[in-house]
């Protein structure tokens, strides 16, 4: 009796059952797929605070560190993030000011809570920006701030992504100078040099060390950087006629004294210039494509470079903002390199936070776009540049023999006038 | 012995060019008795339009004098309507300071947005030509920017002696109350003559971006060589600051040739603060009174 009344109950009740049934179906099925939409370890943006120039002194080279920055997130998010993780990069601009770029490193540690940083533009902002990061143990990878007081620090957080310090840029061409029988090379030299700490340590780098082999100095001279007309200068540099002319050169004064040189009809042996030689589009438009021959440069990436993922950085950066292969900034080339340096430890240990990526990147080579490189404790590369040298109006990579397309031209052709 | 002369040479060319600049820099002064800071802006501004022509329709930049050089006039001419007629007699030496100060930071403000902060500079097909004279090298464009500064020299110095605007410009800065009693519109004369000042700045922009790379803030160093320029030949004196162009030039080569870049630089200062010490009036300089 009591089992009919209730299963009529239960018929009489059972639509509701079933509509309560379903619903609890449909909600069990959403309950079952929320873990998948809340955010876990792995599926978590990876951000990435970056400090950049953007106004201010150093905007045009800010801007390009960006673009590579830009580049490589939009390339490791196609491939699928780092680690499964998709990456946002969080710039702010420090308007080129070494104490906004400390405010800007604070707010976004502290803030902005964001997982790692990047460096930002020249020494002058790394300085400050690496002390804010290793305050907070973050690592400090940065590719635009190699000067000596970088490393003057003794920082363990800070990787300077390059191939060496600035200061040794040159060394490379003193290694291939001195490779030389003794009979082939130069017996004299000239070094006139930009007062700036980024270009006459350089040539001075090279001057000792062409000294101790015996190579005599007839000039050493700085000019200051607001000097606009540097031919009374490089009359001095070349009243002995050197052999050899090795210039600690930023970008305009090189343009300058290679005019100097053109107007006094002087043509040394050997010509090396630190920086300004080494830009494939600026150079030869600013001193005429038939002079650039023979003229010797150093640097850590050129557009025929084969090292690791070259090709396709260049077809990447081409199909981002447009242009040719002569016209990447090769700022924009190291903050990309910056890039792939975390992908590569992230790849070796499963792991993308700070504590992992310093204690990482301490030992072992890495291969990037800029070859390979490594770091000593206090993130100073261990790596050379690499010699360039104008030939048939394009620079060419002639020492160390490993990487050399070209052998070395010597002596200088003539100029073109 | 050869790197001396060659030194030389280099001096008396580069100096020809500051002479040139240094000219309106100094005929301002004796005019309106203004201290014309934005001079080297105005030199800037003038190497960018000569850029612009030169890249955008190949008019030579020595060509492209004729085009500026009105411009610049008209914009001197405008720039004294709209900032220095305002000002009370009484007080306008002082404040012209201010004001062009701020007219040369105004205009490298427009620069810096029109073309950014990059160097620019003007490589035409002499750019790095040299003659060979006598062993010396002497530069295509150096020599041709001195012909074009002599030239332009002589042209201002015929216009303040052999007209009419010449003499009452003459007139109002010996005496500007006795111009004006003689019939003389010392307000048209003293925008005409700010404009003529400012359009001498045409031609040696064109020259200077010949010679050097430049870029918005270049006018900081080349003001500061100016009013060195200025002062050593004596404020207001022409003929002073063709002469003194021609010294500085000279002795800032040679002290690079023979000594130090760094000592090079200095010697535009060392030069102004001698002046200041021995003879405030400069070399040509009077007192009272203006010595067109």
């Amino acid at each position: 009796m009591n089992n009919n009344r209730l299963s009529k109950r239960w018929f009489k009740r059972a639509p509701l059952v079933a509509v309560v049934g379903a619903a609890l179906v449909v909600l069990s099925a959403c309950s079952a797929s929320t873990p998948k939409a809340t955010p876990t370890a792995s599926t978590k943006a990876l951000v990435i605070g970056i400090s950049l120039s953007l106004t201010g002194d150093f905007a045009d080279p800010g801007t390009a560190v960006k673009k590579g920055y830009e580049l490589w997130a939009d390339t490791v998010n196609a491939k699928g993030g780092v680690l499964g993780r998709q990456v946002v990069l969080k710039i702010v601009d420090d308007l080129s000011s070494p104490t906004q770029v400390v405010t800007n490193y604070q707010n976004l540690i502290t803030r902005d809570k964001v997982d790692l940083v990047f460096g930002p533009f020249s020494s002058l902002l790394t300085v400050p920006a690496s002390q804010v990061a290793d305050r907070y143990k973050y690592a400090f990878i940065e590719s635009a701030g190699g000067g000596p007081k970088v490393f003057a620090q003794k920082l363990g957080n800070l990787f300077f992504i390059q191939p060496g310090p600035i200061v040794k840029q040159g060394d490379v061409f003193a290694d291939y100078i001195l490779a030389l029988p003794a009979a082939q090379r130069p017996k004299t030299a000239a070094y006139p040099s930009l007062d700036d700490p980024f270009a006459q340590p350089i040539a001075a780098n090279i001057q000792a060390r062409f000294e101790a082999a015996g190579i005599k100095t007839v000039y050493s001279g700085t000019y200051p950087a607001e000097t606009p007309d540097l031919t009374p200068i490089m009359t001095k540099a070349i009243a002995s006629k050197p052999d050899v002319i090795v210039s600690g050169t930023q970008s305009l004064d090189a343009y300058q004294q290679v005019k100097a040189l053109i107007q006094l009809h002087y043509n040394p042996k050997w010509l090396y210039m630190s920086n300004g030689a080494n830009s494939p589009v600026e150079f030869p438009s600013k001193v005429g494509a038939a002079n650039t021959e023979g003229v010797f440069s150093s640097g850590d990436w050129f557009p025929s470079s084969t090292a690791t993922g070259s090709a396709d950085f260049i077809k990447a950066y081409i199909a981002k903002y447009g242009g040719d292969a002569t016209g990447i900034d090769n700022s924009s080339v190291e903050a990309y390199a910056a890039g792939q340096v975390l992908e590569l430890v992230a790849a070796k240990t499963g792991k993308v936070d700070n504590a992992t990526i310093i204690s990482t990147l301490h030992s072992g080579t890495w291969a990037t776009l800029l070859g390979n490189l490594s770091w000593d404790a206090i993130g100073e590369p261990q790596g050379s540049y690499l010699l360039v040298q104008w030939q048939k109006g394009k620079l060419v990579p002639v020492y160390p023999a490993a990487i050399a397309q070209s052998a070395p031209e010597a002596p200088k052709p003539n100029w073109a006038g | 012995m050869h790197t001396l002369i060659q030194g030389v040479i280099l001096g008396v060319l580069t100096g020809g060019v500051y002479a040139l600049m240094a000219s309106g820099q100094t005929l301002i002064f004796g005019v309106m008795k203004v201290v014309n800071l934005a001079q080297g802006a105005f030199v800037i501004a003038s190497a960018y339009l000569a850029f612009t022509l030169f890249t955008q329709f190949g008019i030579d930049p020595l060509v492209a004098v004729l085009i500026t050089t009105p411009l610049m006039f008209g914009i001197g001419v405008v720039g004294h309507w709209l900032f220095l007629r305002p000002l009370r007699r009484e007080d306008a030496t002082e404040l012209s300071i201010l004001i062009t100060f701020a007219l040369a930071l105004l205009v490298e403000g427009i620069l810096s947005i029109t073309y950014h902060t990059t160097y620019r500079s003007i490589n035409t097909s002499y750019a790095n030509k040299a003659f060979d004279i006598g062993g010396f090298s002497v530069s295509a464009v150096r020599l041709y920017g001195f012909i074009v500064s002599c030239a332009l020299l002589v042209l201002l110095y015929v216009i303040l002696q052999k007209t009419r605007f010449g003499r009452a410009i003459r007139a109002t800065v010996q005496n500007p109350q006795s111009a004006t009693l003689l019939g003389v519109d010392s307000n048209r004369v003293k925008a005409y003559g700010f404009g003529l000042g400012i359009a001498t700045a045409a031609a040696s922009g064109s020259i200077y971006g010949l010679l050097f790379p430049f870029n918005s803030g270049s006018h900081y160093d080349l003001i500061s060589r100016l009013l060195s320029v200025v002062v050593l030949g004596g404020l207001g004196s022409i003929g002073g600051a063709v002469l003194a162009g021609v010294i500085i030039g000279v002795v800032s080569s040679v002290a690079a040739v023979t000594w130090s870049p760094t000592w090079s630089e200095m010697t535009f200062f060392v030069v102004l603060l001698l002046v200041l010490l021995i003879r405030p009036q400069g070399m040509f300089g009077r007192v009272e009174r203006g010595a067109l």
